[in-house]
């Protein structure tokens, strides 16, 4: 190659690195893409999947007040309304979080104005049992839509009620065991009786549901139609078990991964133990770990647990939908074992009830479920020590009503879930949610699945809102796989996540209440808040407005975010110039002319895209 | 001036501070699509049934045994749903698999029987936890975090500026790319965009001409979280580059009305509609635009066959449709960067793909299987020596099971990923890209490629 060739070459290739290299530090240069492969950009980065309390203490994220990150994780987001409320509980901080945690634990019935907006929205199969919702919605093998009304109302419940219920830790409970025992709403034949299966998680009597004992969860949730479906129990029988739903059991649902030891034979009849023995919560002997052949005694031991009309063999059962133990159906003619129990021949339903007492009471199951807990409320690497300490209480109260109650008060008032910031981001769904509160609006998401008057063509804002949501990897209840939605930022941080949340989010503020409709109000009017707000219009300034919406949307101004949003807002005018924020008019020659309602709109999309508003 | 002349083996050794005020090397620039190989590897989650896809034919030793543990899932080989024999390897294709039988008499597919993870040891029958096992390719274990296309993407001496080495096709990045800053994960090309905030705003190539000055919020993100301390900013960033680096490229199908600017495969090549073939269309996509694409993950789930998995010989044939959607996905994706003006991009572009496990002998009574081990592994591509099974496939008498009840192992999973690394990517460090796996030895599926006679012939070590 020549040199004056190869100088040219050159030239052009630092020119082109150059301009990679200015892209990554924010600077304009020659319109170059940066690479994700290039020169000064680390190939490897695994900082995020291994930040911990302890590394982050190391680095000091200025963050927003206490209460506010605290709020942030134990609600699906702290708005200006929250903060106040707050304050209002107590002298200090701690008093007025542990008035908080009183106040949500105790489920004072005062959340009407939620309940009048799910009673508005005409849902017509929330509160089914699961009988009707099998005669009204999975016998109907001719109108799909309507059939499969069920889940699509449980999805518009859910957000509805996640944005606007006073109940936020019950709702954040809600869905963290929705995740744990993770169903894909959409099953042809969970899907009818969905209902049914979320309403075990809302139930508020006591001993039940996400405040109440872990072993009485575990069980309902295992007779339930959903989860037999979507784990093949309501099929398992003598003649032919199925081992999809034991094995997810002890996998998913219990004991986790972690104490799987594999395709191993325990044999303590030899006398040779390859896995230890472990103390269980009432003093017993257990093993530690689970193996394959356990997944297949526990598989026979709850053949026959099944849902009546499910199957051809119950097809003329009584209550149909709903669980039953057949014992026809059942295995039980020989003796055979569970971890180191054992279970007796002939022994019918106790065969698989005992299954329960023994994961109840097993620490490995303690520890699995307070690790979750601690990933979901504190950070992606909970310290050993503060989840053996959960682990602890969910043991101690194996058997109280208020177990998981206390179990999550237990990490919500440690050091670490008080002192951390920054171990945690908003998945999709959770950012989405948090945006309604942040931003005021006013939306009641209804199917559109058996609409009369559905019009071909036409997508409602609904939709279009559920299939963002879709779009950035977070629809509700819809992951396919048994093991739910990952809960780390290493997974939510994918560029495909990531990306499609920013997208969602400003699609948000685009949305209006009917999108079919010219001139419909946006479903959160940013501009209106805005102008009531400040009422005085010599006061909306960049400096004003953009303070205005970090302390809305954060709750306190980080000095980034604060000058970007001042930036973008004020364009050519200066910060403290009051900003005409009613028109929608070309105006390229003055850019703070130029479409101003939109640009206030854009202005608090860039806030909410920050990742002061994705972190917690 | 001076050139910077560097030695071949010093460039492909990636010395990034000599590369770093430019070469001139045209020969390796990124783009250069002859001296650069692609591999796709598509994951089938839920543990596909491969007796069911690959079934032993009429006069296989094997047929006794298959056809007394497989009943109401057998694939006949004779009648209606009949397997579509391979030549003289007595194996036949599920009959929904009729586009792969066409690719494997042409020499471009070859399969691999009795494939699997020999480690660890003992054995894992849980989906989640193999898979991890799979992709992080450690033989057990997260590792250091680290997937196994991660370490390939930091050995493999790419050049210093690659636009876009590895992309993943799905919403969340899977475990074989952990810990890589340098891939695209994406649901949708079509998708992946910012382009929903208002028009006035949203971003300034929205205006054509361009109004001076004006920076949309597409435009500002970049250094708003360029300036942030918090621990997903880096994340954030990657996201912004990656958006930004595909926002030039329109990934949505031609419509001959609604986008006339949109892609168009060749040869008739037809994706259809669903999840697994527009993503395959994707990657062909990005593929024909050199922007360095070495690597393409993608999903197909739906595996998981406890129930109602069907027989090709009823009506019900579910374990059918889901082969259906891979045999249309392989075959659209063949025929597109086959038949291509450009040329045959398939001589360069190699597709494999891998399961956790492969499901039990004997059917369950629920029509169904349950959780097996060996498994079998396809490799599609211009370049493989098709037209052929390789592997000892173990049989499947009792006394030849694993554990008396599945397919056993005799080929590590490992071997033929190596061997596309080294034979087509031309990555010959397979003791750093699967730590504890020794003693590789090409099973002689992959062609030789010019990036591989290169980086051996020049002496690298």
């Amino acid at each position: 190659m020549s040199s004056t060739t190869a100088a040219i070459a050159a030239a052009g290739s630092r020119r082109r690195v150059l301009g990679t290299l200015l892209a990554a530090l924010g600077m304009d240069a020659t319109p170059a893409q940066a690479a994700m492969r290039r020169p000064g950009k680390a190939p490897v980065d695994t900082r995020l999947a291994q930040l911990d309390a302890a590394s982050a203490v190391a680095v000091t994220f200025s963050g927003p007040p206490s209460p506010v990150a605290w709020l942030n994780r134990a609600s699906f987001g702290c708005t200006q309304a929250d903060v106040t409320a707050f304050n209002a509980l107590g002298a200090s901080d701690s008093a007025r979080w542990t008035a908080w945690l009183d106040y949500q634990f105790n489920l004072v019935d005062d959340d009407s104005a939620c309940n009048s907006r799910i009673a508005g929205a005409n849902f017509q199969s929330l509160n089914l049992t699961p009988n009707q919702l099998w005669t009204t919605f999975h016998s109907d093998t001719a109108n799909y839509n309507h059939r499969m009304l069920p889940v699509a109302e449980v999805e518009c419940a859910t957000l509805i009620r996640q944005t606007y219920s006073k109940h936020q830790l019950f709702e954040v409970m809600v869905d963290f065991w929705h995740d744990h025992f993770s169903v894909f709403g959409w099953d042809y034949d969970g899907g009818p009786i969905f209902p049914a299966f979320d309403a075990l998680f809302r139930d508020t009597t006591p001993g039940n549901g996400v405040f109440g004992n872990f072993k009485s969860l575990l069980m309902a949730v295992c007779e339930s139609a959903s989860m037999m479906y979507m784990l093949d129990l309501y099929s398992s029988f003598a003649a032919g078990p199925n081992e999809n739903y034991a094995r997810e059991l002890c996998e998913l649902h219990t004991l986790g991964a972690i104490n799987y030891a594999g395709v191993v034979d325990p044999d303590p009849y030899s006398g040779v133990y390859p896995i230890p023995m472990v103390t269980a919560a009432d003093g017993s002997s257990i093993r530690a770990m689970y193996v394959d052949d356990d997944v297949y005694n526990a598989t026979t031991a709850l053949t026959g647990w099944t849902i009546s009309q499910s199957t051809w063999q119950v097809g003329s059962d009584p209550n149909p939908g709903t669980f039953e133990y057949v014992d026809s159906l059942h295995y039980d003619k020989v003796t055979t074992t569970f971890l180191n129990r054992y279970i007796g021949a002939n022994t019918g339903i106790s065969a698989g009830q005992n299954i329960f007492n023994w994961l109840s009471i097993h620490p490995g199951v303690a520890t699995f479920i307070a690790t979750k807990l601690c990933r979901r409320l504190v950070g992606d690497n909970p310290s050993a020590s503060l989840i053996s300490t959960v682990a602890n209480v969910f043991m101690q109260n194996y058997q109280a009503p208020n177990q998981l109650q206390l179990t999550t008060q237990a990490v919500l008032t440690s050091n670490e879930f008080l002192s951390s910031y920054g171990l945690k981001m908003k998945r999709p769904g959770v950012a989405f949610v948090g945006a309604l509160r942040a931003c005021g609006a006013d939306f009641t998401p209804v199917p559109d699945l058996d609409n009369p008057t559905y019009v071909s063509g036409q997508w409602t804002t609904t939709d279009s809102l559920l299939w963002a949501l879709q779009s950035a990897g977070h629809r509700p209840f819809y992951w396919p796989a048994p093991n739910g939605y990952p809960d780390t930022q290493t997974a939510w941080s994918s560029t495909g996540t990531l990306g499609l949340t920013l997208r969602m989010l400003a699609y948000l503020l685009e949305s209006t209440q009917d999108r079919n409709v010219a001139g419909s109000p946006f479903i959160a009017d940013v501009q209106a808040q805005t102008l009531a707000a400040i009422p005085v219009a010599a006061n909306r300034t960049a400096a004003n407005v953009a303070g205005l919406w970090c302390d809305c949307i954060l709750g306190y101004r980080p000095a980034n975010v604060y000058n970007t949003a001042v930036d973008f807002l004020r364009q050519n005018a200066l910060a403290t110039d009051a900003l005409d924020l009613t028109t929608d008019t070309w105006n390229s020659a003055s850019l703070k002319l130029h479409y101003t309602k939109s640009r206030l709109r854009s202005m608090v999309a860039l806030i909410l895209s920050s990742p002061d508003f994705l972190t917690r | 001036m001076s050139t910077i002349q560097l030695d071949r083996r010093d460039f492909l050794k990636g010395c990034c501070a000599a590369t770093l005020a430019g070469s001139g090397h045209a020969a390796f620039a990124a783009t250069d699509s002859t001296t650069q190989d692609t591999l796709v590897v598509v994951f089938l989650r839920g543990a596909m049934d491969a007796l069911s896809l690959l079934s032993p034919g009429q006069n296989h030793p094997a047929r006794a045994d298959y056809e007394a543990n497989r009943d109401a899932t057998r694939v006949p080989y004779s009648g209606t749903g009949a397997g579509l024999p391979l030549g003289a390897t007595n194996w036949q294709l599920h009959p929904r698999a009729a586009a792969l039988k066409t690719l494997y008499t042409q020499g471009h597919l070859a399969l691999v029987v009795g494939a699997g993870q020999m480690a660890p040891n003992p054995v894992v029958r849980s989906h989640f936890e193999a898979q991890a096992n799979l992709e992080i390719g450690v033989g057990g274990g997260t590792g250091s975090g680290i997937g196994w296309l991660t370490r390939h993407l930091m050995s493999a001496s790419l050049p210093a500026n690659v636009p876009v080495p590895a992309v993943s096709m799905g919403s969340i990045t899977p475990s074989s790319l952990l810990g890589s800053t340098e891939a695209i994960t994406m649901n949708s090309g079509q998708d992946f965009r910012l382009d929903l905030g208002n028009w006035p705003w949203n971003s300034a190539d929205d205006y054509q001409p361009a109004i001076a000055g004006l920076k949309g919020v597409a435009d500002v993100l970049p250094s708003l979280w360029q300036s942030s301390t918090l621990p997903l900013a880096q994340a954030g960033l990657s996201a912004l580059d990656a958006l930004s680096l595909f926002r030039s490229i329109n990934f949505g199908t031609f419509h001959a009305s609604s986008n006339t600017a949109g892609y168009q495969p060749s040869g008739g090549a037809n994706y259809g509609t669903g999840g697994f073939g527009l993503q395959l269309q994707n990657i062909a996509q990005l593929v024909k635009r050199n922007v360095g694409l070495r690597i393409a993950t993608v999903d197909l789930g739906g595996w998981d066959t406890h129930n109602g998995q069907g027989s090709p010989a009823n009506s019900y044939d579910y374990f059918g449709n889901q082969v259906q959607v891979l045999n249309d996905g392989l075959n659209a994706f063949y025929t597109d960067l086959s038949t291509d003006a450009a040329g045959n991009y398939m001589k360069n572009v190699s597709v494999v793909t891998v399961s956790e496990f492969g499901r039990r002998v004997q059917e369950n009574a629920s029509g169904g299987t349950d959780h097996g081990y060996g498994t079998v592994m396809l490799a599609l591509g211009a370049s493989v020596n098709g037209n052929q099974i390789y592997g000892t496939f173990p049989g499947l008498a009792s006394d030849q099971l694993f554990e008396g009840a599945d397919v056993a192992v005799t080929t590590d999973y490992r071997r033929v990923l190596a061997e596309a690394l080294v034979a087509r990517l031309g990555n010959a460090n397979v003791g750093y890209v699967f730590p504890g796996y020794s003693g590789y030895s090409p099973l002689g599926i992959f062609q030789s490629s010019v990036l591989a006679d290169t980086v051996f012939k020049s002496g690298f070590d």
